[in-house]
């Protein structure tokens, strides 16, 4: 069972807004985080300056532009939470994964230095998958 | 086990509704586990984790979502929200909750029917002969729910059913790799090299997007492809049928079923999805 945090904010984009910065003045870009990916060998990063990279994280974490490694490893995010427990400040409260996907988030949002392409047929294709396959009945109650 | 604490909402989130007999299945375990099962997804009930690029829109989305579960846990005394989805139990836990005030709590549906395994132990009565490599990923699984643990102890009680060891392999299931330049094929192989190591004649995915990249590979190196929830319900002596296994190596949908889905977006949205190259290219044939 996981029991759910108290909100901290009214809507989930001004928790996101307010988490970026402090989760940012948490980490302290010593690269665990990097080092532990695996998408980093994916993405021909793996000798790149890990502490460069996470450094990258925080300014892109406060709205910030950051080196092209870090933009493309954050865009590249699998969210295999290797780097959760390799992150030394977890038990101050650093979630390196929610971090580095608020980075994302930015690089998308604020920097633009990932571009993204929205697929518009993802609703209209999960309904057709629908009505291939439910009952009317399930159709009307499940959706 | 009260009557209160029975009554769940199965989120089976958006893209579950390429497996329907997923979803029954999987409410069909629940309800006997014990549950009282209102089943929900789809769009209406979109968690927003794959609109980072819209941050207004899905927290519009988890706003709906949250409430929609809210008052079901208010009127109906459903407090406990029941996941699938990976991605949603985790954006609900790490993003949604911390933007809405929830009032519920939220499990696993793995780690719900471990925890009730006693009451599912006695419907496993048809032995189920397969040797069974488990497709692992490391995410979710270390940060959130132990998932693999989980359908290893489901599995482990199905006679006649082998579990052999995996590997782990990045994400936290297998669509967050499609866009990493061959990273789903690594992990595929991985898995597929691990099962013929171990002498395996099934591969289980634990997910759905797992499912639906790994099925495309049915019947290589003479592996079939069944989810936790076919194999569970095969030990019941349930049907587990699975159409999406079959549209995604060469069969289509019934044409009633594709007139009354609407042809035009079946050939648009559908076809291109079934017919794309699997995750591995073909083996050689010398």
């Amino acid at each position: 069972m996981t029991q759910l945090p108290p909100a901290r904010a009214d809507t989930t984009e001004a928790f996101l807004a307010e988490a970026g910065p402090r989760l940012a003045d948490l980490c302290t870009a010593c690269g665990a985080c990097f080092k532990a990916c695996p998408m980093v060998d994916h993405l021909g990063l793996r000798g790149s300056d890990a502490e460069a990279a996470t450094a990258g994280l925080r300014l892109l974490a406060t709205g910030a532009a950051a080196p092209a490694e870090t933009v493309k490893w954050v865009a590249a995010c699998a969210k295999s939470g290797l780097c959760v427990s390799a992150c030394p400040e977890r038990a101050a409260g650093l979630d390196a994964m929610l971090l580095v996907r608020i980075a994302r988030q930015r690089a998308i949002n604020d920097t633009k230095q990932v571009s993204i392409k929205p697929d518009p047929a993802l609703f209209p294709r999960v309904k057709i998958f629908a009505r291939l396959q439910l009952t009317d009945e399930e159709l009307g109650k499940w959706l | 086990m009260a009557v209160a604490d029975n009554r769940i909402t199965f989120w089976f989130g958006c893209n579950m509704l390429r497996h329907a007999e997923m979803i029954r299945l999987s409410i069909m375990l629940l309800e006997r586990a014990g549950y009282d099962v209102s089943a929900a997804g789809g769009p209406s009930y979109c968690c927003g984790t794959t609109f980072d690029n819209q941050l207004h829109a899905a927290s519009t989305m988890a706003a709906r979502t949250v409430a929609s579960f809210n008052a079901a846990a208010e009127s109906e005394g459903r407090g406990t929200v029941v996941t699938w989805c990976p991605s949603c139990h985790m954006h609900m836990s790490d993003i949604m909750a911390p933007g809405n005030a929830a009032a519920f709590d939220i499990t696993h549906i793995t780690e719900l029917l471990a925890d009730n395994v006693d009451r599912l132990a006695p419907l496993l009565q048809v032995p189920v002969k397969r040797r069974v490599l488990l497709h692992r990923h490391a995410g979710f699984a270390a940060t959130h729910v132990p998932v693999n643990d989980r359908v290893a102890a489901l599995l482990g009680r199905i006679a006649g059913l082998e579990l052999a060891e995996g590997p782990a392999v990045p994400a936290h299931m297998c669509s967050s790799l499609v866009p990493v330049p061959g990273a789903l094929a690594a992990a595929a192989e991985a898995t597929w090299a691990a099962a013929r190591a171990a002498k395996c004649d099934t591969v289980c995915t634990i997910f759905h997007s797992c499912h639906r990249e790994l099925s495309a590979l049915e019947g290589r190196d003479g592996l079939q492809v069944r989810n936790w929830v076919q194999l569970v319900a095969e030990a019941m002596g349930v049907e587990a049928s699975d159409a999406y296994r079959g549209w995604r190596n060469g069969g289509a949908p019934d044409i009633a079923a594709i007139e009354r889905a609407d042809p035009e977006k079946y050939k648009r949205l559908i076809e291109p999805e079934l017919r794309r190259p699997p995750p591995l290219p073909p083996v050689a044939r010398g």
